[in-house]
């Protein structure tokens, strides 16, 4: 005789869950077509965006001032991601099967060295390498090729330029900086390249294709990447070169993840519809599903600055904010409560919202559209 | 007792915080279906001024906008009860004056000091130009590598601007000379663009904010300056393209930087009763006080939200800060006052990024947001929201709203900048009483 409504857990009231973004601020207009990526500095102060025109752009968070463009190809700029480290300024585009990796000339002298002299050291290190391993051998053609750019005087601020065999859809940089990995999905084998900055190396962690991968991740802390195939996320311990646990979000076609700050959660994004948060903890399937979108999502994103907020980002045209809490307590399961729909990019030929991230402290979020712009909302 | 509406009566009290124009606070019976006309006549028939005033009332925060007998239904109260009304003299509506038309955005505007106004302007074309009221440009300043972001006069014949070239530069202006404006020095140290400058000309200070946190301290006079710090000149620009001549200007160090902020500081102003004492916000939330004497820290208050313009309203002993989250908060800065927050107010529908105090209004002051808009506000009717609201001239409402950057309200009027690349000056008309008087 228990009514079945008293046993819900009651859910705290959106208003009660403030801030959280529930307006545009800013908008950032420029790109001719699609705006495919974005990613805001570490700092908070620059975003960037690369978009289908094949530029990466450079600009002011409030204003929606460009301060800096580049044509990088004739190709998109699928992917764009600052090094996550705070004294350089150093932003990594891919466009085609070339990662670029840039200098903006928009900070300080002292930033701008530091930074060419973390690009420009492997280039010592690459030679010494080379010629050490010469001993008549047939040498194997390494993983990716590392270049000062060709076109030099119009690529002036590219310092390095990484060939891959396949387009590159994705970029996770490791949180120290030293590592990032690209992500091409039609690569087999070669799909997921590791790329070490300071000696100008790059390897393929995987000897054999376990499907088409989407993204990569690396764990915020522990020595542990995160590798998701259409259906699929494996965890590989990076130290003990296992598979730890394979979560099964149940989705058909996983576009996208990120792992929660903690390092225990992960929300996995699907071109079916579904947002989906494993408590790594709970289960290997999923502790949520959440189908709120009317068409594939894009992109996933957790706040990584201290606020519990994750948000997600759909052919639909919108942007949907959720609260995330996730307990210090392991008994306590994460509490989740959508708080807004964000309105505002146009479907422009069937495709909505393609990228999203949140600004390292503020709860602002930034958004990339179809309809050629990006945005901020707060 | 007769209790039709149209003969009803309530005690009412007039109050007032202008003392010349202040009448007997006793209360007394009017009609209770008076509206803001018949009170303000009442007020002027027991004030009879040489000619009539017109006022607006405000009780608990708003403005009365209804009969009283509405203000006593709506707010539970009955014909007994005692309604204390103050009186403002009601402002008149802003009038369009004036724009004037650049090549690129419009980051800040600044109004000469003293008795012939000059408005410099800062903009993205990294040139900043100094106008006369007519709109002609009688100077530029030309020698920053990008955008200017802040520009502010320090005298009558100085200016200092800065922005995203990450260094101020002061100038000279020169009335009647060719070369009417001369870069003086160029000030280096700030590892990031910088967002706000006050410069206060008496104690020969300039204060710079900066999105690298820090706001610099920097004297007018050169000769207090040190030498640049070694790791600030640029290593690699000497092997790029030979700077133009306009650009080479002496470089020189700060005196000291105010720490304390962990985001980009957006504002800074000296307190206005006393020039070693500057009050800053930023990104961070913060309010911070700052003693300049020693460059420590003196308060700390944090806010619900990120902060981007602040400024003073010093009879009232008040802060007014502009924020993110499309607010204007005021605040006591006084040490003894407990409340983080005295009054709210509300109406822009984005970031507030500018604050200027009414030159001859103690209450009034005017900001300027993303939204578009500037808005004028009295802080007595806090509720009410704000009091007019300015937009910009020649907009095609078609297309959407361009930001507002930068205001200033002094005696030319209310002078902003924005994206549409122009200087708009508007009006405020003096209110009749004060007309008569001069
Ligand atoms: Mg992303």
């Amino acid at each position: 005789n228990i009514d079945p409504e008293s046993l819900l857990p009651k859910l705290p009231s959106p208003q009660d869950l403030r801030p959280f973004p529930t307006t545009t601020a800013t908008v950032y207009r420029g790109h001719e077509g699609r705006v495919r990526a974005l990613s805001v500095d570490p700092n908070g102060i620059w975003l960037a965006t690369g978009g289908d025109d094949g530029t990466v752009r450079v600009w002011e968070i409030l204003t929606g001032r460009e301060v800096w463009g580049l044509k990088l190809a004739d190709e998109p700029v699928n992917s764009v991601k600052w090094r996550p480290v705070k004294e350089t300024g150093i932003l990594a585009a891919a466009a085609g099967d070339d990662l670029f990796l840039i200098t903006p000339p928009i900070f300080s002298p002292q930033t701008e060295e530091l930074s060419r002299q973390v690009l420009e050291h492997g280039f010592g290190a690459a030679a010494v390498t080379a010629s050490t391993t010469t001993n008549g051998e047939p040498k194997k053609e390494p993983p990716a090729k590392w270049a000062r750019p060709i076109t030099t005087s119009h690529l002036a601020h590219v310092t390095v330029q990484i060939t891959v065999r396949h387009t590159i859809k994705h970029i996770a940089w490791h949180r120290r900086g030293d590592y990032l990995a690209t992500v091409s999905p039609e690569g087999q084998n070669r799909a997921v390249c590791i790329h070490h900055l300071p000696r100008h190396s790059s390897q393929l962690p995987f000897r054999k294709s376990k499907g088409i991968v989407q993204r990569v991740e690396f764990h915020p802390s522990r020595p542990i990447l995160f590798v998701a195939t259409q259906r699929y996320v494996r965890i590989y311990d990076l130290a003990a070169s296992t598979l730890s646990k394979t979560l099964m979000p149940g989705a058909r076609w996983i576009s996208s993840f990120d792992v929660h700050p903690g390092g225990d959660n992960v929300i996995v994004g699907s071109y079916d519809k579904r947002l989906l948060w494993h408590d790594m903890e709970l289960s290997t399937k999923p502790y949520r599903t959440l189908r709120y979108h009317e068409k594939a999502i894009r992109s996933v994103s957790y706040h990584k600055g201290g606020r519990p907020l994750f948000a997600s980002a759909s052919d639909d045209g919108t942007v949907q904010v959720f609260h995330g809490m996730v307990y210090a307590d392991m008994l306590e399961n994460p509490l989740l409560v959508p708080l807004k729909v964000l309105k505002g990019h146009k479907v422009t030929k069937a495709l909505g919202v393609l990228d999203i991230e949140w600004h390292p402290k503020e709860c602002w979020l930034f958004s990339a559209g179809a309809d050629g712009t990006a945005r901020l909302w707060n | 007792m007769d209790t039709t509406p149209s003969t009803s009566q309530v005690q009412v009290k007039f109050v007032t915080h202008e003392a010349e124009i202040a009448v007997n606070p006793a209360p007394i019976l009017v009609p209770s279906n008076l509206k803001r006309f018949g009170l303000s006549q009442v007020v002027n028939h027991l004030l009879s001024p040489t000619s009539p005033i017109p006022f607006d009332f405000v009780i608990d925060g708003s403005f009365l906008r209804t009969s009283l007998d509405s203000y006593i239904a709506d707010n539970g109260l009955t014909s007994e009860s005692i309604i204390t009304l103050e009186y403002v003299r009601a402002a008149v509506p802003p009038k369009y004056l004036s724009s004037f038309e650049h090549d690129d955005w419009v980051s800040s505007v600044s109004v000469r000091p003293g008795s012939e106004p000059l408005i410099l302007s800062g903009a993205y074309d990294g040139i900043a130009r100094v106008w006369n009221l007519s709109g002609e440009v009688i100077g530029q300043a030309a020698g920053h590598t990008a955008g200017i972001k802040s520009s502010r006069w320090t005298d009558t014949n100085s200016f200092v601007t800065a922005g995203l070239d990450r260094s101020l530069r002061t100038w000279t202006y020169t009335p009647d000379d060719a070369e009417a404006i001369q870069c003086v020095a160029e000030y280096v140290g700030h590892t990031s663009t910088v967002e706000c400058i006050a410069t206060n000309s008496s104690a020969q200070r300039i204060l710079s904010g900066s999105a690298d946190a820090n706001i610099g301290v920097w004297s007018t006079s050169i000769n207090e300056l040190p030498p640049p710090p070694a790791d600030t000149v640029p290593i690699r620009s000497k092997r790029r393209k030979v700077s133009k001549s306009t650009n080479a200007a002496k470089q020189y160090g700060a005196l000291g930087y105010l720490r304390g902020h962990d985001s980009p500081v957006s504002g800074v102003m000296f307190t206005p009763q006393d020039s070693t004492v500057a009050y800053s916000v930023s990104w961070d939330h913060t309010i911070k006080t700052w003693d300049l004497t020693t460059l420590t820290q003196v308060d700390s208050r944090t806010t619900q939200h990120p902060l981007l313009s602040i400024c003073a309203l010093p009879q009232l002993s008040q802060l007014a800060c502009g924020s993110s989250a499309r607010h204007i908060t005021l605040h006591d800065p006084r040490a003894s006052a407990s409340s983080v927050s005295t009054a709210t107010l509300r109406g822009h529908t984005n970031a507030v990024v500018a604050l200027s105090p009414s030159p001859d209004n103690q209450f009034q002051l005017v900001s300027a947001s993303h939204d578009g808009t500037v808005r004028v506000w009295d802080v007595r009717a806090a509720h009410s929201g704000n009091l007019f609201t300015i937009q910009r001239q020649g907009r095609d409402p078609k297309i959407p709203a361009t930001k507002v950057f930068d205001v200033e309200w002094n005696s030319c009027g209310i002078v902003s900048g924005g994206e549409d690349k122009k200087i708009q000056i508007d009006s405020m008309p003096a209110v009749e009483g004060e007309q008569e008087m001069l």
